[in-house]
């Protein structure tokens, strides 16, 4: 019977093609945002969780209070702070450094790319980071430098080479290494020098403005994160220290990015109820339309239940039809933006989702049943003989 | 040989209600029909007679009184029963023949079995069967919009007769009809009766039909006032 049901719709909605068109585009544009949307923040969650995994979670990231990043102006912490953290047996590896815009000047041009001065960090580099020519720099290259790929490529006028000169502030350095694109722009915009290079052009001391501290195998870093923070306020005497794992930050940064989602997601819904909305106005001229074939159907037999169900389906099909070109149009506006973003220099994983399309697909179904709902059961309490005697 | 009684109308009054005024349709209307029995009924416009063939069909109930159907009260049942009755007892041909213009000829005799659930293959044979026998074998698959009046209504006929009726309900059968389509069509009606033992009811403006029933049931001011043989 439900096959019957399918076949009658069907055909209702092919005898009014243009109108049915037009109300099944309402539904792909709703349907085809919030799948753009929803994949496109997936995406963008994949590739910072794939971001943090390369640089791995078995670490503690200390920095000043009110540091937000290279650029930011931090106080605090010192290298008497970097030789608590020394002490401690938990460590296996501590690396530090400070990070600015510097003026950089390449064949007579002067641009302001962001330079990073560090210490102990060639592990961390060589695990997050592949090299694309030259080598990883060494805490002892302190007249050499490791570029970013957008200042090998992109920066300047001509292409920055290897074993090109290159000069940080008045000073002249050699480009031994240049890495391949990271994926964010400002990684790939960034000088990376030594320290002591770093210290002696920008006249610093003591100061960094950061710690990536990579722990032993098998210790607690949790614990170890607050063992960090009561040594720092008993040795300082104050908590301008900020101690944090990256699994913290990036739970941080998906409530961020979930918030954004469903904002964005309740913006897309609007679209959706509006092409709910498209079909329930629809359904209504329908009914209007086929009074007459509502009471010829119910002459010959057919129950309230028949009708409800014909015109229910009818309005589920249209919803079914606009889900399904919606997922397909929303799947390659995502990926389209993905390539288009990954390609501008901000890495997007985006990928098929095949849950979301299913999702997708079944929610319009519902989206057309309910706004179908109204209608149909108007369609199916009409009296039989008051349908046939309507023109 | 006694004649058994399929419908049966008893003191039925049928009241309209528009805006303030009421409108009697039928006025306490008395009326028995044999089975196998042909019953023109005529009178002038605003008699009552589609009103009665509709209260007769289960296409609406009466306000008052007490309708038989092959023995059953119809006259307080349910929407849902109402539709099954339909669907089952009767079969209706209606003046401008109330095809379903999406669906095509076999489409639409097979639509009452559908209603019934019948299983498609056994529909569209029965469908086909009756199709061929009002002489429209060849047009199977055309629409409505394909056809002439009077090939329309012998669609109609064939969905009349889908779910095998005993009572063929007519309302002005050939109204829309030339004289010589209209003469087919009326033929058409008669062997059923005839032939097929299907009691039928028309109800006409036209004296030729009239003529040709065995009885002719007048009607005024939603009564009837006499019978004729």
């Amino acid at each position: 019977m439900i096959n019957d049901y399918f076949l009658l719709a069907f055909n209702s909605i092919r005898h009014r093609q243009l109108r049915s068109w037009l109300t099944i585009i309402g539904i792909i544009i709703g349907v085809a945002a919030i799948v753009a949307l929803i994949s496109l923040s997936l995406g963008l969650q994949a590739t910072i969780e794939e971001q943090f995994e390369a640089f791995g979670t078995d670490r503690l990231l200390i920095a000043a209070q009110g540091f937000q990043g290279p650029g930011t102006q931090s106080e605090g912490i010192t290298d008497e702070d970097i030789s608590i953290l020394e002490r401690m047996p938990e460590f296996k590896t501590i690396s530090y450094g400070s990070a600015r815009s510097g003026e950089v000047e390449f064949k007579k041009e002067t641009k302001f790319p962001f330079v990073f001065g560090g210490r102990n960090g060639k592990e961390l580099l060589e695990s997050s980071t592949d090299i694309a020519e030259g080598r990883y720099l060494e805490d002892s290259d302190n007249n050499d430098v490791m570029i970013g790929s957008r200042v090998a490529n992109d920066l300047f006028d001509d292409k920055v080479r290897l074993r090109n000169k290159i000069s940080i502030a008045g000073k002249e350095f050699r480009v031994i290494g240049i890495l391949e694109p990271i994926g964010n722009q400002q990684d790939d915009n960034t000088i990376y020098i030594t320290l002591e290079a770093y210290r002696e052009i920008f006249g610093e001391t003591n100061q960094v403005d950061f710690i990536s501290a990579q722990v032993k195998p098998g210790v607690d870093i949790l614990s170890l994160q607050e063992e960090v923070k009561r040594e720092f306020e008993r040795q300082r005497g104050d908590k301008n220290i900020d101690v944090v794992t990256p699994t913290q930050i990036l739970e941080q940064i998906g409530s961020i990015l979930g918030v954004v989602q469903a904002v964005l997601v309740g913006i897309a819904a609007i679209s959706l109820v509006v092409g709910g909305i498209g079909i329930t106005n629809s359904m209504y001229t329908t009914v209007l339309e086929r009074t007459k074939e509502i009471g010829i159907m119910k002459s010959i037999g057919a129950t309230n239940f028949d009708v409800l169900s014909i015109f229910l389906i009818e309005s589920g099909l249209m919803g079914l039809v606009g889900g399904f070109f919606g997922v397909i149009l929303g799947t390659l506006i995502s990926l389209g933006i993905g390539k288009f973003s990954t390609d501008a220099g901000f890495k997007l994983l985006v990928k098929v989702n095949p849950e979301l399309m299913i999702f997708g697909l079944l929610f319009a179904f519902f989206v057309g049943m309910v706004s179908g709902s109204l209608p149909a059961r108007q369609a199916a309490k009409l009296k039989p003989v008051d349908a046939l005697r309507h023109e | 040989m006694k004649k058994e009684k399929i419908i049966e109308l008893n003191e039925v009054w049928k009241i309209y209600k528009m805006d303030e005024v009421d409108f009697p349709a039928l006025q306490g209307m008395n009326l028995e029909v044999n089975k196998g029995e042909f019953l023109a009924v005529v009178g002038p416009s605003g008699s009552g007679k589609s009103t009665a063939l509709n209260a007769i069909g289960a296409l609406d109930v009466p306000t008052k009184g007490v309708i038989y159907l092959d023995g059953k009260d119809i006259s307080k049942l349910s929407e849902s029963m109402l539709a099954q009755i339909r669907g089952k007892k009767i079969g209706f041909v209606f003046q401008s023949f109330h095809l379903i213009p999406s669906l095509s000829a076999l489409e639409n005799v097979a639509l009452p079995m559908t209603f019934q659930r019948i299983q498609i293959a056994e529909r569209m044979k029965k469908a086909k069967e009756l199709l061929t026998s009002v002489g429209l074998g060849d047009k199977l698959n055309n629409l409505p919009s394909q056809l002439s009046g009077g090939e329309r209504q012998r669609v109609a006929i064939a969905r009349a007769l889908a779910n095998n009726p005993e009572v063929i309900l007519a309302d002005e059968p050939t109204g829309n009809l030339d004289s010589k389509t209209g003469v087919e069509i009326l033929n058409l009606l008669k062997n059923l009766n005839k032939k097929e033992g299907k009691t039928l009811i028309v109800v006409t403006h036209d004296e030729k039909i009239a003529k040709e029933a065995d009885r002719i049931a007048y009607l005024e001011d939603g009564k009837v006032v006499s019978v004729k043989k």
